[in-house]
């Protein structure tokens, strides 16, 4: 779960994690606060024992899942944009110059379920940058020319994306794979929509005025601070922001009938790619459900799993394989990604990752096993925390499903009971075939080799 | 949950011995000391506080921010009696305190040592080999990565690859690999109840490596993959970076793709990298890293062990002078993709710990700091006009740039290039995006940059040099660059350099190092033909707005849009996208 997204984030993982004995009852090592404004905005303060540095998380629970209305897709992500044009107290030029005086790194993704925005700078800057970013959150202001000239950013955002097969296989395999809820459109939207931005400068405020709000709103603040000084700070910049009143109506996908498969043509070389996905649960931290997929995804495909061994280092017919596990707010697919050395091997290949599947639903895996992959995975999560940008950016992961750090404590203590027969019965419910869809990526015929 | 003895690491034991009545060691620079920082506050604000001299440093440089005022002379006696009479605790285990380590030699033919010690449970190993493509023998391009690759992805003699990663998955750890010009990098990074077997394992692979035919082949098309398709086929961008750092050091030890080409990675055999390793993996070569809470004696067992590595030689990067640029030339590598990705740039003779070096770090952060918006070209492309999604400009390698925010250390190189990258375009817009990068490349080395803009890059540059290193792992990078370098520890030294700059020494590097012509340009198109002959002719290639702009924007278009390239026809080169990497 959440893996590859979190590997992404992060990059290569590196060192330094707080003295914490790794059978320590919880798995998140830092004691944080966790604290709620009157408006409804929460804070969550993380002292960690990295000196100097501060890392600001503001997670905002909108993503492209909020994106409702037909034509609208990418707009979350067009936000997160426009989110840096600007104040009438701090116009572009000066908050760059503040976040340049500061040595700040500075920057946003959008995700399906949320936005975060985040900074890391040097102590002593925090209240110059919670002050700054209380502003944009409360006064974003950028007239219609500046939004046009954002949404073509954003158009090369999707042009510099798209030189990547991968990510068109990932719209291809969102929109099979989902009709009415809005996971059908990767966070980057329908390339349509994203032409068509320029002309969407009304619903951009609605956007706004929707979901830029305390209560869809959580400040995460990990590195060298005082939790008693945070609260205060963000009272006096961010107590005065009014609370919203809308209600996000999120359609909800019906349950699959039945396979589905499709195909996408690639003008240039690559390599064949192929996504064996199965419609899974949303996430959950108070039953094994997640923690068993998340299980399958290791067991079934990491590395050293059979497959892997087979298909890679034996066989050598695959480049790379691997399997991402769903955790997102609403359910999403537990999927496998493989990049195969050759066309005519995509049906093997398809074939042998569905028996992989199988084999979950026909037995119960061994329970050493098992127990290795529970070793694996606190060692795992320990060594990402390896600095405070990381620990804020883990948290943010977690809080924008549960609006709280302690859902990770949660989430591995499920992970911790999982049995043998628990994974079984997950596999059984989930891992068949009506819940599948396939999608295939090849050069196409006559396509450059 | 019971956190944690970190907050308080640092701040809480007190030393034992040489005590004076304030319960400070009476060591030389302690008059000058209590002066300085007890002009605002006590000394109860600092004087039980334990750090490393890093760390004391850049509290000083905190103070002189907010407003201590302190010549250099005192400055240096400071940190010096701060580092000595509070620096970092002594370890329980009786190891080493952690601290900066001290620039290795590196003149003796055993490994270098370059450690940072500390508290935390996790270690991190970094062994770097001196050596690269710089070093892939003739008609063997791609060999040293291949080596490297296969090294850090296989069995051992006592381990088949399958039984490596089930020995490294409980461990969550793994052996990360990646090799430039003159560095090659194994970093392992492992939580400290797993060292023993951990570390096992990494020193096998480099020291007793199976050599297996099924890993060879596994490992080789993995790279020949990584070439066509990762590279060639499916990032554009990094293509166009990698494609102009060829071009520009055609004939020359760089000037070569680190991965190799395709034809010469088919035909080599196990038997070309054990010749490789023999020659180059040697202990002249070696800088063994380690950090984080290693047990007393690891170092020393490491050191041992890599002992049995031939001593020598090590490598000798004899690098000419890139060949002179005469004029302006451009390849465009012909590829069908919906849009324009450009870079462009030149060397520069100035590398990291150069007299130059913090001055025009400044100018490449002011003109384009890598991801960062503000920045001159980030401001005038993109956000003013909305050309792309970003804009940036480099003085040192930095691949992988749309994977990460930060460089990663030990790709250190004895000659850098200036370049610009714009990322992809909307073809009817790209040939004006390159005529804006090049006018303001114009304006920078005519114009210089103004003291506000110098003043903002330099605090910047202090303070995010903290977030370069902001994990050990970073840090312990930095520390091997510097040793290879033979600068001192990179934070502070930076630091320093940046104190001392002024405004003219920022404009005089710029006046020395870039310039407006001579440019390399490399581009990624899918209407080559197209593009070549718009870059040749002198008509104008207005940008299409989609919105109304400001009459300054509209008049500086005026001038952009027929900004002569010094391109042409036979500037131009088209090279099919097939052919890129290929022999």
């Amino acid at each position: 779960m959440l893996r590859s997204r979190l590997a992404a984030l992060l990059g290569a993982l590196c060192l330094l994690v707080p003295a914490v004995p790794l059978r320590a009852a919880k798995i998140f090592p830092y004691q944080y606060v966790q604290e709620d404004l009157p408006n409804g905005l929460r804070l969550i303060t993380i002292p960690t024992d990295y000196p100097n540095i501060v890392s600001l998380y503001i997670v905002v629970g909108a993503g492209s899942r909020n994106e409702v209305e037909p034509g609208k897709t990418g707009f979350a992500h067009l936000f997160e944009h426009l989110m840096f044009r600007g104040t009438a107290e701090y116009p572009p030029e000066k908050y760059n110059a503040t976040l340049g005086n500061a040595g700040a790194a500075s920057n946003a993704f959008t995700t399906s379920d949320f936005t975060a925005y985040h900074t890391t700078f040097s102590k002593e800057d925090l209240p110059i940058i919670l002050s700054m970013e209380a502003d944009r959150f409360q006064h974003l202001e950028y007239p219609e020319a500046a939004f046009k000239t954002e949404t073509r950013a954003v158009l090369g955002e999707y042009n510099k994306n798209s030189a990547n097969p991968a990510q068109q296989l990932r719209e291809a395999l969102q929109s099979t794979g989902f009709k009415v809820h809005p996971y059908s459109h990767t966070t980057m939207g329908f390339l349509k929509d994203v032409e068509a931005m320029p002309e969407g400068y009304g619903y951009s405020k609605e956007f706004f005025s929707r979901y830029y709000r305390p209560e869809y709103t959580t400040i995460i603040v990990a590195g060298d601070v005082d939790a008693k000084k945070v609260r205060s700070l963000v009272d006096e910049r961010w107590g005065a922001w009014k609370r919203g009143t809308y209600k996000a109506q999120i359609p909800v996908e019906p349950p699959q009938d039945g396979p589905r498969r499709n195909h996408v043509d690639w003008p240039t070389e690559t390599l064949p790619l192929i996504s064996v996905a199965w419609r899974g649960p949303a996430y959950a931290d108070d039953t094994v459900e997640t923690a068993a997929l998340d299980a399958i995804s290791r067991l079934g495909f990491d590395q050293n799993s059979p497959l892997y061994q087979k298909l890679v280092v034996e066989d050598q017919k695959v480049a790379s394989i691997g399997a991402d596990s769903p955790g997102n707010v609403d359910p999403e697919f537990f999927q496998v990604f493989a990049r195969v050395k050759d066309a005519k091997d995509l049906p093997a290949v398809e074939e042998q990752v569905k028996a992989a599947a199988q084999l979950f639903l026909d037995k119960p895996v061994d329970a050493a096993k098992l127990e290795t992959l529970k070793q694996h995975m606190r060692y795992e999560f320990a060594l990402q925390l390896d600095n405070s940008e990381a620990i804020a950016a883990t948290a943010a992961q977690f809080v924008a499903l549960r609006r709280t750090p302690e859902t990770m404590n949660r989430y591995y203590d499920e992970f911790a009971k999982l049995t043998p027969a628990d994974i079984q019965r997950v596999a059984k419910k989930y891992l068949i075939e009506k819940n599948l869809t396939v999608v295939t990526l090849t050069t196409k015929a006559g396509g450059a080799k | 949950m019971k956190r944690v003895a970190g907050m308080a690491i640092g701040f809480v034991l007190a030393c034992v011995l040489g005590f004076a009545q304030d319960g400070l060691p009476d060591l030389p620079g302690k008059a000058v000391t209590m002066r300085a920082c007890t002009a605002c506050h006590g000394a109860e604000m600092w004087s039980s506080a334990h750090r490393s001299g890093d760390d004391w440093d850049r509290t000083i440089t905190a103070m002189v921010e907010k407003g201590l005022t302190i010549n250099d002379a005192d400055y240096a006696a400071v940190l010096d009696y701060l580092t000595k009479a509070l620096g970092p605790e002594k370890r329980v285990n009786g190891a080493p305190a952690p601290g900066p380590a001290p620039a290795p030699p590196l003149a003796a033919a055993e490994p270098k040592l370059v450690e940072l010690p500390g508290k935390s449970p996790l270690v991190t190993i970094r062994l770097v080999f001196t050596t690269g493509a710089a070093s892939d023998p003739s008609g063997k391009p791609g060999l040293a990565s291949l080596t490297a690759q296969m090294l850090g992805n296989s069995g051992t003699k006592a381990l088949t690859y399958k039984q490596v990663t089930d020995a490294f998955y409980p461990m969550a750890a793994g052996i990360q690999v990646y090799s430039d010009k003159e560095m090659t990098t194994f970093v392992g990074e492992t939580h400290v109840d797993n060292l023993d077997k951990f570390y096992g394992i990494m020193r096998d692979a480099i020291l007793n490596p199976g050599w297996r035919n099924e890993d060879f082949t596994r490992v080789k098309d993995n790279q020949l993959n990584a070439l066509k398709v990762s590279l060639r086929g499916n990032n554009d961008e990094e293509l166009g970076k990698e494609v102009l750092y060829n071009l520009i050091y055609a004939g020359h030890p760089y000037g070569h793709e680190d991965l190799g080409a395709v034809s010469a990675l088919q035909k080599m055999t196990v038997a070309d990298l054990q010749a490789f390793a023999k020659e180059h993996y040697t202990q002249a070569n070696l800088i063994i890293g380690l950090a984080g809470g290693y047990p007393a004696g690891f170092a020393a067992r490491v050191k041992k062990d890599f002992a049995a590595l031939p001593a020598g030689p090590a490598d000798k990067f004899e690098l000419p002078q890139p060949q002179a640029i005469p004029h302006n030339e451009a390849t465009i590598v012909e590829k069908d993709t919906r849009s324009v990705a450009w870079s462009l740039g030149y060397p520069i003779n100035l590398k990291r710990g150069d007299p130059d070096f913090a001055a025009l770090l400044v100018v490449q952060s002011w003109l384009g700091q890598h991801r960062e918006s503000g920045r001159e070209l980030y401001e005038r492309m993109r956000e003013i006009r909305g050309l792309n999604y970003g804009d940036y400009a480099y003085i040192e390698y930095f691949p992988r740039g749309m994977f990460q925010f930060e460089p990663d250390p030990n790709l250190a190189r004895h000659q850098q290039i200036f370049q610009i990258w714009i990322r992809p375009v909307e073809p009817p817009n790209a040939v004006f995006a390159l005529r804006l990068a090049m006018f303001e490349l114009d304006k920078l080395v005519k114009h210089g940059i103004t003291q506000a803009d110098f003043e903002r890059t330099r605090s910047f540059l202090s303070k995010y040099v903290n977030i370069l290193t902001k994990t050990k792992s970073s840090e312990l990078g930095y520390a091997i660059d510097s040793a290879y370098y033979g600068m001192p520890e990179y934070n502070s030294w930076l630091k320093a350099a940046l104190a001392k700059l002024t405004l003219d020494d920022v404009n005089n590097a710029v006046k020395k190092y870039l310039h407006s012509d001579r440019v390399v340009i490399a581009g990624v198109a899918k209407d080559a033909a197209g593009l070549k002959s718009a870059v040749t002719s002198a008509a104008a290639t207005p940008i299409h707005y989609n919105s109304a702009k400001p009459q300054d924007v509209m008049d500086e278009d005026k001038i952009v849009e027929v900004w002569p390239l010094g391109l042409k026809a036979d500037d131009v080169k088209i090279v099919p996208v097939n052919s890129v990497f290929e022999n």
